[in-house]
């Protein structure tokens, strides 16, 4: 061999010899790259349900020592920017993270917009994501082998819903729905759920994102006398139609509105009408001890509570990717066989995927009794009774 | 005024700019496509309303519509079809209302043409979600990211070529007459009405081609993403702060802006738009005939208004 | 109460909302010509003090409302100062003004949208306060809603007999009418300007903290409320201040009506529809004289 490999060889020996004992050197840091909204019209939803749980975990994990990566403890070193609620800005930063910085793993943004962008991305640079603000057929179609949605689709949380009215003798029901995918496609799996128990729909309307007061279709609905009013509504119009109902009298055996009523924002800001609301939930505090020292955690850092839907998806994201890498090591491939074929322990239960879709979190229905949102059906998961009828407004 | 030098110039950096996506990463490839982008639409913007003093907030509807005329048609037609298609029903729309909105001036028109594009914006919300059931777009199939990025490329020397060929052409000397003293011009013999709308046409046209070929980037688009106004105030800001009343303006300030607001949100995650915003406004204050001011010559600098330039052209 | 009289008066409230937010925007723009598009973004910051306010320390945002416009006033004379002032001097006609101070405002709407971002964070937060419904001759109303609109009516009325009947009022129409011939008659527009100015930047203040009690509140809150003062105000008038208060009253009647009648799907499509319409056909606004 050369002189200077010979040299090189009998270095790199005597500082092997030489070097200090490994329990001093220092193990790289396993980075992990995002983007998400932390400002513009996607920012109220990421910095409530997603990025806190990022921070909280990364928290929690170099607390204890790090990620156990073959043996090794690593900490972890979130690297993480605002997308400024655009798709555009979305796909570039993801392309720089990964295809550029080339970190180690990688953290969905928010939104099914943001997603769809990024899925093609994942893919090509082969990483996976588990999404926790993800939903629609469309999405799961794609049939992305890097992608992992872990939100209860529409349909399921629709049947649940569903089934909750059939098996409380609930005859007639009256929808409003956002104009928007979410809104379209959640309310065609209602109307089918709904006309398979048999429950009529006595009318139906839709509204665009950003109206502004909608007391005439509410007035309407009170005139025709449904049992229950249902609203596939995001967290604006969810305020507003609580509000507006509470205004009008408006009051249904069953006051069901989608997203929103999770968040404690909800709370917040209706004070005590609140009680007997349903909505889109997936857990509260007392569903199970871990789901309360998660709780706990996220109020003791952030001074605020996690919503009580997809917050715990966020988490269970990070528990599912915790739990395969301290398995399977940083290998992206090997991590995606693993996500994509085993059983995962988590907050909300038992979790698999199947073609890309959580199949074993059920649809749930949640109501807020006394100041908690509690999970009312399915049973098995409930952690109160259904209130049913809804008291009347305070 | 030589015209030859400049689309030297504009041809030569397309030629320089051509072979990016075989040198760069995705990420900086993704920086320069963005970069185009908005010199494009500065470029197209500033021809009609840096000339003619129409101030046009209708940017985000023209994208918008040209968006859509992909998701529309990328699955069955080839793609010069699909992204031509875009230009082309985003210049005939702006003909259509052209003919109508191009009669108040100023503020007005700023404020009529937003008015138009969340109008737009909404009736293609509605018509999707009443005759095709669905709000938003899946773009399932895609041309690879190099076409994108060249198309991109094209339509952006196209339309800085254009604004160019434009300014020193009689039609362009019509346009800044129109800006200058619409009276005197229609007196000097001018078809204004047909001027006006033959500009806005034109400039719509880059701002639609390039909705359409940005829009597969990202895989699933809705009336708020694509129709999004601050594309349309992005797109002023370039144009003004550049120097509405040139080419290169626009051309500079887009390339420094893109590149300059990257550079702030990767380094400051949380605060670079309240730097962007600071800057912003020292640059208007301080410099207020724009960037171009720099290197415009002494005799021929005048504020972001143009004024009387109608002979110098 | 007959189902007209219903809608309308559903109607009238909602245009109540929509009327006080653009005062303060008109105010701006019919004396300087100043479009303030950060004009949302102080509406923004006056309903996040009223929220620390009565989430903080337990005061009632009625109470709070001098102190909020205070605080903005104070505010506007910091960002007159700061922005605008050299705009108004330098600019070498109106048409400059107007386009450098939208980029201005551009900056500014960055500038503060983001701090609210950064200081706040994105959260909604919201209140409950006045969620009560009052029967008013057998129809429903949130009490909330209702203290808006009196306050819309009686801002835009005092508003009305201050610039009708006050020396400062006179000054201001002077101006508005012939900035030469106001400096003639020795009326000092370094002064008119910041002072009218801040008041407009007060006026969002305070209908950003009306509009917390009815509605929840975000750092993006704001440019929505911007487009609709631009609506407003672009339909009653530019610089008409009872053009304004009818304009908002319209807007709200229109769209109420026209959600009942065809679908609330429509709404927005109408609202932008009537709006083009009247540019078009009225581009001085409906009210202009």
């Amino acid at each position: 061999m050369t002189f200077r490999m010979k040299w090189t060889r009998v270095l790199a020996l005597a500082l092997a010899v030489l070097a200090p004992a490994p329990v001093l050197a220092q193990e790289p840091p396993v980075r992990i790259g995002y983007a998400i909204a932390r400002t513009g019209p996607w920012a109220a939803g990421a910095q409530v349900t997603q990025e806190p749980n990022y921070l909280l975990w990364a928290d929690q994990v170099n607390a204890a020592g790090g990620l156990n990566i073959q043996g090794k403890r690593r900490k972890v070193e979130l690297i993480g920017y605002d997308d400024r609620s655009e798709t555009e800005t979305t796909v570039r930063t993801f392309e720089k993270l990964m295809g550029t910085d080339k970190v180690d793993l990688i953290l969905p943004p928010w939104g099914t917009g943001a997603n769809f962008a990024v899925m093609p991305l994942a893919q090509r640079y082969g990483y996976p994501m588990l999404a926790p603000t993800a939903t629609g057929r469309k999405l799961i179609e794609m049939k992305n082998p890097y992608f992992f949605a872990l939100l209860q689709q529409p349909d399921r949380m629709m049947t649940a819903l569903a089934e909750l009215l059939a098996a409380r003798g609930v005859k007639t029901a009256a929808i409003v729905h956002v104009d928007e995918l979410f809104g379209l496609e959640t309310v065609s799996a209602l109307e089918a759920a709904l006309k398979a128990k048999g429950i009529q729909i006595v009318e139906k309307k839709s509204y665009p994102l950003g109206v502004k007061d909608l007391s005439p279709v509410l007035k309407d609905f009170k005139a025709k006398n449904p049992d229950a009013f249902i609203g596939v509504t995001y967290p604006p119009d969810t305020f507003l139609v609580t509000a507006q109902s509470k205004e009008i009298g408006f009051n249904p055996k069953v006051f069901y509105a989608a997203v929103g009523t999770a968040f404690p924002v909800y709370k917040q800001r209706m004070g005590e009408s609140i009680e007997g609301v349903m909505g889109l939930g997936t857990w509260n505090p007392r569903t199970s001890p871990a789901a309360k020292s998660y709780f706990d955690a996220h109020v003791a850092k952030f001074q605020k509570e996690p919503d009580r839907w997809a917050s715990a998806h966020a988490w269970a994201g990070l528990q599912i990717m915790q739990q395969a890498v301290e398995k399977v090591g940083l290998d992206r491939k090997a991590l995606r066989e693993m996500i994509a074929s085993e059983e995962f322990d988590t907050i909300i239960g038992k979790i698999r995927f199947k073609d890309g879709e959580n199949v074993l979190t059920p649809g749930i229905v949640s109501q807020w009794q006394k100041g908690e949102f509690e999970v009312v059906w399915p049973q098995a998961r409930a952690t109160a009774p259904v209130l049913l009828p809804k008291p009347e407004w305070k | 005024m030589s015209r030859r030098a400049p689309l030297a110039l504009v041809l030569g950096a397309g030629a320089v700019l051509a072979p990016m996506p075989w040198l760069l990463s995705d990420f900086l490839l993704s920086l320069a496509l963005s970069c185009l982008m908005y010199a494009g639409l500065a470029a197209s913007w500033a021809m009609f309303s840096g000339a003619t003093n129409y101030l046009s907030l209708a940017t985000a509807a023209f994208f918008g519509l040209g968006a859509y005329v992909t998701a529309w048609g990328v699955a069955a037609l080839p793609w010069p079809a699909v992204v031509a298609g875009g230009g082309l029903v985003a210049a005939a729309f702006a003909a259509l209302v052209g003919a109508a909105i191009l009669r108040v001036r100023g503020a007005y028109f700023a404020v009529l043409t937003f008015g138009l594009g969340e109008l737009v914006r909404h009736a293609v919300t509605y018509g999707e979600k009443r005759y095709a059931g669905t709000v938003g777009r899946v773009l399932a199939t895609a041309p690879s990211p190099a076409t994108v990025y060249l198309t991109v490329l094209l339509i952006a020397v196209a339309a800085v070529g254009v604004a160019v060929l434009v300014r020193g052409s009689r039609f362009g000397r019509a346009l800044a007459g129109i800006g200058a003293d619409e009276e005197r011009a229609e007196t000097l013999g001018v078809d204004t009405r047909r001027v006006k709308v033959a500009g806005f046409a034109l400039s719509a046209f880059f701002a639609g081609a390039l909705g359409a070929g940005v829009a597969v980037r990202w895989t699933y688009i809705d009336p708020p993403a694509v129709f999004n106004p601050f594309i349309g105030f992005q797109t002023v800001l370039i144009a003004m702060v550049g120097g509405a009343g040139t080419v290169g303006g626009p051309v500079a300030s887009a390339v420094v802006f893109s590149l300059f607001t990257e550079f702030l949100r990767l380094r400051f995650p949380y605060a670079y738009l309240i730097v962007l915003g600071v800057l912003l406004i020292a640059l208007v204050l301080y410099l207020p005939g724009g960037i171009a001011s720099l290197w415009e010559r002494p005799g021929r600098r005048r504020a972001e208004a143009p004024s009387a330039e109608a002979a110098g052209g | 109460m007959s189902l007209w009289l219903d809608l309308a008066a559903g109607g009238l409230i909602t245009g109540g909302i929509y009327a006080v937010v653009a005062i303060g925007l008109n105010l701006q723009y019919g004396l300087m010509r100043i479009m303030n598009i950060s004009h949302g973004e102080f509406l923004m910051v006056g309903a996040y003090l009223a929220y620390f306010a009565y989430t903080g320390l337990g005061l009632n945002p009625l109470l709070a409302l001098p102190g909020i416009a205070g605080t903005l006033f104070l505010l506007g004379l910091l960002v007159y100062r700061l922005c605008f002032r050299r705009i108004v001097r330098t600019a070498p006609g109106v048409e400059a003004i107007e386009a450098r101070s939208l980029l201005v405002g551009f900056g500014l709407l960055f500038i503060v949208q983001n701090a609210a971002f950064v200081a706040w964070g994105a959260d909604l937060r919201g209140y409950e306060f006045l969620a009560v419904p009052v029967d008013l001759a057998g129809a429903r109303f949130g009490a909330n809603r209702l203290v808006v609109f009196a306050f819309a009516l009686a801002a835009s009325l005092l508003l009305l007999v201050v610039l009708r009947f006050t020396l400062l009022g006179k000054a201001v129409r002077a101006v508005m009418q012939s900035p030469t011939g106001a400096h003639l008659v020795g009326i000092d527009t370094a002064v008119l300007h910041p002072v009218v100015f801040s008041v407009g930047l007060a006026l969002a203040g305070v209908a950003g903290a009306l509009l917390s009690m009815v509605y929840e509140i975000s750092p993006s809150m704001g440019e929505p409320y911007t487009v609709t003062a631009l609506i407003v105000i672009t339909l009653g008038g530019l610089g008409s201040a009872l053009g304004s208060l009818l304009g908002g009253l319209l807007l709200g009647l229109v769209e109420t009506f026209g959600m009942h009648f065809t679908s609330p799907s429509l709404k927005m499509l109408l609202s932008y529809g009537v709006f083009v319409a009247v540019l078009l056909l009225r581009p001085r606004g409906l009210f202009a004289r």
